[in-house]
């Protein structure tokens, strides 16, 4: 279990991350996604103690990340940044960590296994592909078998085949009941991975909500109907919350904003209008994750004063989001 | 650098047993990795950060050149000045000034090898694992001087206790023989191991501080060697007491058998020389506490 309560870092003048207050809970992928210097890596820094906050806190575990006696068994991270020294055999990298926590020779040999090493770890780490050390990073952060997994970035750079192993790990990493904390500033691979979303923008939250949530939010309400009288069914539609536009090219459908299915489908029926379909439109993650990230780069356009709060629709989006989470 | 580190003291009293973390572990439905063997303290303990920092000492190729060099040219050295010396040649200088005139070079291997133990783990990154695993962060300060420390000391004491009876084979019949019996030279033998020793540490501390490997090591050329050179020529007494009280002129004191009128006394020396390191571990702590990594 993570929490961050308040979290906001400012690098001099400027605010990285702003204001974090979130959970990630055990026993699912959590994925923390935001565009390219959103604060991803500065949080998960933050979480871990290399970087103080400017103000507020987190805990991993109910404590301060610093303040276990055995940090590496509450906490095993994979950090953005290269953390392996070029001169070191994998096995003598991890067997140095090993040792702060006396964890035990076989326990550095099993998580060499487990992360596919095999015959490299006995080779500097100089040699290494960019698979290979982001294999051995999360070698490193399984070495003592933590509760809580960090992973910052992990499938940056990997070919498809790494990319497909860290997902079932990390899905694998879930099902056994650890807390999973991904970072990655694409939808599509959190889509495939994470259960849950966490989504910032220019630090701040966007968005705390499950994939499925996120998803059918972000579809915006529109739905599509086709129809042989849509012109009569348009008018009976319509109304000042509803909008309603024509497919193009095509007289038999409408797009339909502001209308649920239901009330579509009964207006049709009480004026035996018949309907060929209906058709809820879900956005894609993709779509919806830029949609949600452009309100937060036209915040920060307009944002003369960050130290001011304004209304926006950045905020009200999270606001909304993170309602509809808890 | 002796005895227990406060923080490391704090750090054991707050060290839950691990009866208490388990059902913890339980609760959050995560089921430990099948290990065999009987259930291991994972706790992080002041022997085991000191055997990690060990292990990476070790582990490390430059290490084992750095310090086979040190030891090779201050001998090597050594011996080409005593077999190309001839009595008369060494005025005011003595026998085991001369043989140890290797030292010169050594002395800034072993400060490489310093810087590399702090800076170098910021130029790779590995700052940041250790510092994950070791959050308090002290910890990993005081074991790297620790362990640097200890390492350094052996091998300059290995390296003088070498170099002298070495450089003594060809110098027997000069002006400049001398024994490790004759009065106060196993003193500056061993003055001069823990001298060069110390301004390793001093090092090791300027690597932690500056965070840089060329910076920490120009700053020692310039600052530690050079500079009390050049304020040494001011016409002033007061400037000469206190550049006898610098690390490299105090280090410089210990390894005579009868200091100068210039220069301290080795009991003055040493304890110079230990202020100094003191005070830059100290700092380098305290930077090492507040700074982001
Ligand atoms: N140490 C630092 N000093 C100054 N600015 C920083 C520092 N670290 C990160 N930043 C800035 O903070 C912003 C967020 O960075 P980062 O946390 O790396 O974002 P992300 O991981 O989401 O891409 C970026 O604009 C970056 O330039
Ligand atoms: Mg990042």
């Amino acid at each position: 279990m993570i929490r961050a309560y308040g979290l906001t870092k400012r690098y001099g003048e400027k605010t990285v991350v702003r204001d974090l207050t979130f959970t990630v809970r055990p026993g699912m992928v959590t994925g923390f996604l935001g565009p390219n210097g959103a604060g991803k890596s500065t949080t998960m820094r933050m979480l871990l103690g290399l970087d103080a906050p400017t103000s507020g806190r987190s805990t991993i575990g109910d404590r301060a990340y610093a303040s276990h006696p055995a940090p590496l068994r509450q906490v095993g991270a994979l950090l953005e940044a290269r953390s392996i020294h070029p001169g070191r055999t994998a096995r003598a990298h991890l067997q140095a960590l090993a040792h702060t926590h006396g964890i035990p020779r076989r326990q550095v040999d099993a998580v060499i296994d487990r992360v596919g090493l095999g015959e490299a770890a006995d080779r500097r780490v100089k040699g290494f592909s960019l698979g290979m050390g982001q294999r051995l990073g999360i070698a490193a952060a399984l070495l003592a078998d933590p509760a809580t997994v960090i992973l910052d970035e992990p499938v940056n750079g990997l070919d498809p085949e790494g990319v497909l192993w860290i997902r079932n790990l990390l899905k694998s990493l879930a099902a056994e009941g650890r807390t999973v904390f991904v970072s990655s500033h694409l939808m599509s691979e959190m889509a495939v991975t994470a259960e849950h979303l966490i989504i910032i923008g220019r630090g701040r939250l966007l968005a705390d909500t499950t994939v499925e949530r996120f998803v059918r939010d972000a579809g915006l309400g529109e739905i599509t109907v086709v129809s042989p009288e849509a012109d009569r069914l348009r008018a009976l539609l319509a109304g000042p919350d509803v909008r309603i536009e024509a497919a193009d090219g095509r007289p038999d459908t409408l797009r339909v904003t502001g209308a649920d299915g239901e009330r579509i489908g009964r207006t049709a029926a009480a004026h035996g209008i018949p309907v060929f379909e209906l058709t809820p439109r879900r956005a894609s993650l993709e779509e919806a994750f830029m949609e949600l990230t452009r309100d937060a780069v036209e915040y920060v356009a307009h944002d003369d004063d960050p130290t001011t709060p304004q209304p926006t629709p950045t905020s009200q989006h999270a606001t909304a989001s993170q309602g509809a989470a808890t | 650098m002796t005895g227990r580190p406060d923080d490391l003291v704090t750090q054991s009293q707050q060290g839950q047993p691990r009866q208490q973390r388990q059902p913890r572990r339980r609760s959050a439905g995560s089921p430990t990795v099948a290990v065999a063997g009987p259930p291991v303290d994972y706790r992080v303990t002041w022997p085991r950060v000191v055997r990690s920092e060990w292990a990476k000492l070790w582990s490390l190729r430059s290490t084992w050149s750095i310090l086979a060099a040190t030891l090779l040219v201050t001998a090597g050295l050594g011996a080409v000045v005593a077999g190309t010396y001839q009595s008369g040649d060494g005025d005011g200088i003595e026998p085991v000034e001369l043989t140890l005139l290797g030292t010169q070079f050594g002395q800034i291997l072993l400060a490489v090898l310093g810087v590399l133990v702090t800076a170098g783990e910021y130029a790779s990154g590995m700052i940041r694992a250790s510092l994950t695993a070791v959050p308090r962060r002290l910890p990993v300060l005081w074991a790297k001087a620790v362990v640097f420390g200890s390492v350094a000391l052996a091998v300059m004491f290995a390296t003088v206790f070498l170099t002298f009876p070495l450089a003594q084979v060809f110098l027997s019949g000069t002006d400049m023989a001398a024994g490790l019996g004759d009065p106060g030279v196993a003193r500056a033998l061993c003055g001069a191991a823990v001298g060069i020793a110390l301004l390793g540490l001093l090092c090791l501390g300027l690597g932690a501080l500056l965070r840089s490997v060329p910076a920490a090591i120009g700053a020692y050329i310039g600052a530690v060697l050079v500079l009390p050179e050049v304020v040494g020529l001011l016409p002033y007494d007061v400037v000469d007491d206190i550049v006898a009280c610098l690390p490299s002129k105090a280090a410089q004191a210990l390894m005579m058998v009868d200091p100068g009128p210039d220069m301290l006394a080795p009991g003055p020396a040493l304890f110079a020389l230990c202020c100094s390191v003191a005070a830059t571990l100290a700092v380098a702590a305290l930077f090492l506490r507040r700074r982001d990594v």
